[in-house]
């Protein structure tokens, strides 16, 4: 309750109720399904991008990663959500020891370029090697179970599997971002030389946070091929890392829940202008272009539209 | 946290639910069918002409008073040639939109993937391009069909000409995805079967820009033919490239029957020159039928119709079940599609194999003069299908391996 806030305990209320919102469709439940899966994922981004002033242009591989975990254990007849998540936590754990430590050496565009050339190394080995199907990836995969006898089989399950992975991530987010740890991040965005001369070792703190997202990452690409059924290359491709930074630019940076906003509305607004038009991504670019330019803070940075409209 | 941002995070919520729960207008007398492909990107062409061949048997069947008695409406969506899109997409056309039929989606990963949504949700599917042999084995379900000569039937029938009439000594090139890498394997054991020699293999990724890095090896391995594996605008950068590096001259080439549309080819009649593909129906095919269905297609589009009027042919097929069956029920309309013929094809008569729900259709040798797709012999579907392999691996035992030959 400290760690979320009842506000918040609201919120995930609200959402529990989705499902038993009448004429709520099995579509509209997998489509939500996307949009907090998305959300969570771009809230983990945001504990780099948003408070540690680092841009990756990589998690498309923690994502990916997560994915094939649970899609390799599912084809041998492991069916087991934590199971699944459990090997995920290894595979995208070891992978991000090793990207963070040569990422977090250095500043700026260097990490960005060095998480997007290591992203792209697992991209190529995955969509070149047929042990893990090569380009079409591993498809046809049952559902999972949470206990024997509990299948996620049907989108009202799969919705709360999210639900449960967001509230769980977001809760873990916030601890993160309220401790001392946190603090240290933010310092380190605002000034990473200062931060070191204040005798913060800088690397270690970046490690950490990096390792922190990319295991909530992971874990949601872990979640991904229980809703979907398969895990393809694709899913760790840099475009898709680009979906994650303009979920996170659109929602709000540095505050958690706005990329969770973000990315639940690019999800939603990818959706219907895409059966509207086949250029969807021009309507789409043109949202990210107006909120850049006049919604600097993203969609959360309306609120202060509100407080002011409020004051006034 | 301030009260205001969960003020807009409530908004938020509140808006999106709305978006959620608004219904779809249900009409009366309605049956609504699902045309999933690709609209832009490599393969927009297939996507795009897909739409247009449904379309038109829509219209025509609507015209006559629709499927037992109700309007065919039909819903379009973007696969955008990638497996996770195609599932969003077709999770949404039967879900949501209950289409009662979907055909697509254009590249063979996405159908596969769409395959497990058509499977869990058992709705009827109708592939009409996608060409990988996994889709009637491995990957087989009962909802599935499928009028698209795949990998094994396209290596059948033209394997065989390339080694009577072109040459022994073949080099495979392919797009290094799904669809290319069935064609090549396919091929590569049809032209060994039959006393062919490959002596060269080599697979370019998806969407390459620059084909270049390839050629050298192809030079060197010296063959009599170039065996292509592309679709699409790879097809064009491919052709245009080869071209430049007098490639085009050098070798005798052949190809999938969707390496590109018939209305591609003028502007790459040169390069394309000679080239041989099988493939199921050509705009300039003589043949009576086919004549008569290209100037229904050119005069209600102004174009000339391509190999995608298998999705014509898809939608006659479920309006000619359904009317059988007298439900939409996918399980009875599967059950008489099985051995369903239907005469009024883009081709005339056709028929389904109730084993493995592959069309078994009659089709022609092409060459490719002066841009225009050519025939130049006729093969029976029977010679081409091969035996039914549902559940059985259509690449056991399959390597890349080059068998030298003295």
């Amino acid at each position: 309750m400290s760690v979320l806030g009842w506000r918040a305990l609201l919120v995930f209320a609200l959402l529990a109720a989705l499902p038993l919102v009448p004429g709520m469709s099995r579509y509209y439940l997998l489509l939500a399904f996307d949009a907090l899966l998305f959300g969570a994922i771009a809230m983990s981004l945001d504990l780099l991008m948003g408070y540690t002033g680092l841009v990756s242009f990589g998690h498309a591989a923690f994502y990916g990663l997560g994915a094939y975990a649970t899609a390799i254990l599912m084809e041998r007849g492991v069916q087991s959500v934590w199971a699944c998540v459990g090997f995920a936590v290894v595979v995208v754990g070891l992978y991000a020891l090793v990207v963070s430590y040569f990422a977090t050496a250095r500043r700026g565009i260097y990490f960005a370029l060095l998480t997007l050339i290591f992203a792209e190394v697992v991209y190529t080995f995955f969509r070149y090697t047929q042990t893990f199907g090569g380009s079409d990836g591993i498809q046809g995969l049952p559902d999972a179970t949470v206990l024997p006898g509990l299948v996620i089989d049907t989108p009202t399950r799969k919705y709360y599997l999210v639900l449960a992975y967001l509230l769980i991530a977001y809760a873990i987010c916030r601890v993160v971002v309220a401790s001392h740890f946190g603090r240290v991040l933010v310092a380190i965005r605002e000034n990473e030389d200062r931060a070191r001369f204040l005798g913060y070792n800088v690397p270690r703190y970046k490690m950490g946070a990096c390792m922190i997202s990319a295991l909530l990452t992971g874990v949601g690409g872990a979640i991904y091929p229980m809703r979907s059924a398969f895990a393809t290359p694709d899913l760790m491709l840099w475009t898709e890392s680009g979906e994650f930074i303009i979920s996170v630019m659109i929602g709000g940076l540095g505050t958690l829940v706005g990329p969770i906003i973000g990315g639940a509305f690019f999800t939603i607004l990818r959706d219907k202008v895409s059966s509207i038009v086949d250029w969807y991504f021009i309507v789409i670019g043109g949202v990210l272009i107006v909120i850049v330019l006049f919604m600097p803070r993203g969609l959360l940075g309306l609120r202060r539209i509100f407080s002011r409209r409020a004051a006034a | 946290m301030r009260r205001t941002t969960w003020l807009v995070v409530l908004a938020a919520l509140t808006v999106t639910g709305g978006a959620m729960t608004a219904p779809a207008l249900s009409q009366s007398k309605v049956v609504k069918i699902g045309d999933l492909g690709s609209k832009v990107g490599v393969f927009e062409g297939y996507g795009k002409y897909q739409t247009m061949f449904m379309q038109m048997a829509v219209e025509e069947l609507n015209a006559k008073g629709g499927v037992l008695g109700h309007k065919i409406e039909m819903i379009s969506e973007d696969d955008e040639t990638k497996p996770a899109p195609a599932v969003r997409k077709a999770e949404k056309l039967i879900l949501q939109d209950d289409v009662k039929l979907l055909v697509g989606a254009v590249s063979s990963g996405a159908t596969m993937a769409v395959m497990d949504v058509t499977k869990k949700h058992k709705t009827i599917h109708w592939n009409a391009v996608s060409c990988a042999e996994f889709m009637r084995t491995t990957k087989f379900h009962k909802y599935y069909f499928s009028n698209q000569p795949d990998s094994r039937m396209q290596a059948n029938g033209l394997a065989k000409y390339i080694v009577d009439k072109m040459g022994k000594k073949v080099y495979i090139f392919y797009t290094d995805y799904a669809m290319g890498q069935s064609d090549g394997r396919q091929f590569k054991t049809a032209l060994e079967k039959i006393g062919g020699e490959i002596v060269g293999v080599a697979g370019a990724p998806l969407d390459t820009k620059d084909f270049s890095p390839w050629f050298g090896a192809i030079n060197q391995a010296n063959p009599d033919v170039l065996f292509l594996a592309f679709a699409g605008t790879d097809s064009l950068r491919l052709m245009t490239q080869l071209h430049s590096f007098g490639m085009t001259k050098k070798y005798k080439l052949a190809g999938i029957d969707c390496f590109l549309l018939q209305q591609d080819l003028p502007a790459i009649a040169e390069p394309m020159e000679g080239f041989v593909q099988l493939a199921h129906y050509s705009a300039y095919n003589p043949d009576k039928q086919m004549a008569a269905f290209n100037e229904r297609f050119k005069k209600k589009f102004g174009v000339d119709g391509n190999i995608m009027a298998g999705a014509y042919d898809g939608v006659l097929f479920w309006a000619a079940a359904a009317e059988k069956a007298k439900t939409f029920d996918a399980d009875k309309v599967e059950a008489a599609l099985e051995g369903m013929c239907v005469d009024n094809t883009h081709i005339g008569r056709q028929c389904i194999r109730k084993e493995d729900h592959q069309v078994v259709m009659d089709m022609h040798l092409y060459q490719v003069k002066g841009g225009k797709n050519l025939p130049i012999a006729r093969l029976e579907g029977k010679d081409t299908i091969g035996s039914p392999m549902v559940g059985k691996d259509p690449v056991e035992g399959f390597t890349w391996e080059i068998k030298k030959k003295n």
